[in-house]
């Protein structure tokens, strides 16, 4: 199993934004998580990028479990897992071309590679010609594809995708989901989250609905 | 480590105002540090000249006559409490100082006369020493008639003793308060340039970043902070060093015996990193995943 959720609950403050989650994840599997707004979508990703600690039960991932996990290990482990965030968090003091290194500047690869697998990413989201932009000259759709970029750069063995293709007009989604299917081609795992049915309808593929917290439906679309 | 390096260098330069400022104040703290430690050297040189415990000196009256000099010391090479007598003679006396004065020495050329007393220098026996004894063959020797004054080794050097002693005290308590300060301003600064990277950092987090990358541009730079600051207080040392010395006029050879050992011109940009690095590691404190 890459993702495994033991009877999860996460409360904030006095919110219960999941409540006794189980469910598992097999390796390459590729999953939808919807739901409406305000359902736990975000919650449930954060939690397997070790943003957030579950409160109670426990979560493992790639055989490592939240119990027993050490604060020195999470680097690493967020390491194989690519996350597009729902709110980008891009630099925005950093060119295109630098959010995206970042991700592999932190792995310690060499300026020489970086470069070319940046440029290699950029052109996956049709975006070469805006590697010396910084952010906040990119329009929306722009910004989520640089995100995008920057979590599929370092190869990871999971990408989590959280709303990516929120700020997106259809011709550009569609390219999207087909980068995602061509990721997934080679094994990577997908948790993909959206409230946007139109994604997963007609797939064939796994959709966990979430609805105030609970899981109301888990099964093939 | 190479790009971290990087980094520090970048945010040196784009927040060069506030680090400059930083800069500044720990040169101006390592620079008091410097002249603390240059003065404590020089005293403490000053005070190993000063005369022994054991030792008395007897200055003549410039009148007195050879024979009256050689009967006194005849005398008192058969006290029980003397180990040692010499006789200085007032052209003894003139040589040995242009000797102590060594290339200063001409100071003294524009005498037409030789200002010094002949002297007797005088050593107890340190085995026999008693200072009531002492005290008594001291008072003796004032009522001699060719005696014009006498001075016990003790107690001037005893005073000057504890003169550094109250010095040393003072100056380690600068020194720590020094460095606490500057220790102060790095940890102030590389907080500063923490939290207007916060954000950024949390990213870094995310992305799989490892405290160590996190941690060292701004290790670097409050290292790099220390260590700039201490090259420029070593510079203002040396300036004032040579400041003194060109002031160092044939009236005061004083100025010309200060002495500033290289040791401490180098220990002063160490300082400087050390406290820098000390602060810079207080700044970030645990980080949390
Ligand atoms: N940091 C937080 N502090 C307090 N409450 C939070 C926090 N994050 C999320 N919540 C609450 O937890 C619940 C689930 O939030 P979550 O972001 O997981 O929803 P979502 O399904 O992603 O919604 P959306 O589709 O709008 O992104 C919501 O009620 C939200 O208000
Ligand atoms: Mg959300």
């Amino acid at each position: 199993m890459m993702i495994q959720f033991r009877e999860v609950t996460k409360i904030y403050d006095n919110i219960t934004a999941l409540r006794r989650v189980s469910f598992s994840i097999g390796k390459g599997e590729y999953v939808f998580v919807t739901g409406p707004s305000g359902a736990g979508k975000s919650t449930l990703l954060k939690l397997i990028y070790l943003a957030e600690k579950p409160d109670e039960g426990s979560i493992s991932i790639a055989g490592y479990s939240t119990d027993t996990l050490k604060e020195r290990a999470i680097p690493y482990l967020r390491r194989n897992i690519g996350v597009v965030f729902q709110d980008f968090k891009l630099l925005e003091n950093k060119t295109v071309y630098d959010n995206i290194a970042i991700a592999l500047r932190i792995r310690g690869v060499g300026e020489r590679e970086i470069r070319e697998r940046v440029h290699e990413a950029l052109k996956l989201v049709n975006l070469r010609h805006k590697a010396d932009n910084l952010p906040s000259a990119l329009s929306g759709g722009e910004q989520q594809r640089v995100t995008i970029a920057r979590a599929i750069v370092g190869e990871p063995t999971v990408l989590l995708a959280d709303e990516p293709t929120g700020n997106l007009d259809v011709d550009n989604a569609a390219g999207i989901m087909k980068i995602f299917s061509e990721i997934h081609a080679k094994g990577t795992t997908i948790v993909f989250a959206t409230h946007n049915r139109d994604l997963y309808r007609n797939t064939g593929k796994r959709v966990i609905k979430l609805d105030s917290g609970n899981i109301v439906y888990d099964d093939m679309e | 480590m190479l790009y971290s390096f990087k980094v520090a260098l970048r945010s040196l330069w784009f927040y060069r105002w506030i680090n400059l400022l930083s800069i500044l104040s720990i040169a101006t703290g390592l620079f008091i540090f410097g002249v603390v430690l240059f003065s404590l050297y020089n005293i403490e040189r000053a005070t190993h000249r000063a005369p022994e415990k054991f030792t008395i000196t007897v200055f003549l009256k410039d009148r007195a006559k050879e024979s009256e000099i050689q009967s006194l010391v005849n005398r008192l090479s058969d006290e029980k409490l003397i180990s040692r007598v010499k006789y200085i003679s007032k052209d003894e006396a003139l040589r040995e100082l242009k000797e102590s004065l060594k290339d200063a020495a001409y100071v003294l050329e524009g005498l037409d006369e030789n200002p010094l007393f002949p002297s007797i220098e005088i050593k107890l026996k340190e085995d026999a020493f008693n200072r009531r004894d002492v005290d008594y063959f001291i008072k003796r020797l004032r009522r001699l008639d060719v005696v014009e004054d006498v001075f016990y080794g003790e107690d001037i050097f005893s005073s000057i003793k504890s003169l550094y002693r109250n010095f040393r005290v003072a100056s380690i308590l600068l020194i720590v308060l020094f460095s606490v300060a500057i220790v102060f301003v790095s940890y102030s600064t590389v907080k500063i340039l923490f939290f207007k990277r916060a954000e950024e950092i949390e990213i870094y987090k995310l992305l799989g970043a490892t405290k160590g990358f996190i941690r060292g541009p701004f290790i670097f730079e409050g290292t790099m902070i220390g260590l700039f600051g201490g090259l420029i207080g070593s510079a203002g040392l040396l300036a004032l060093f040579d400041l003194l010395k060109g002031l160092g006029n044939p009236e005061i050879p004083l100025v010309r015996m200060l002495v500033l050992p290289p040791e401490i011109v180098a220990v002063i940009p160490v300082s400087g990193l050390i406290l820098g690095l000390i602060g810079s590691v207080i700044a970030i404190g645990r980080l949390r995943y």
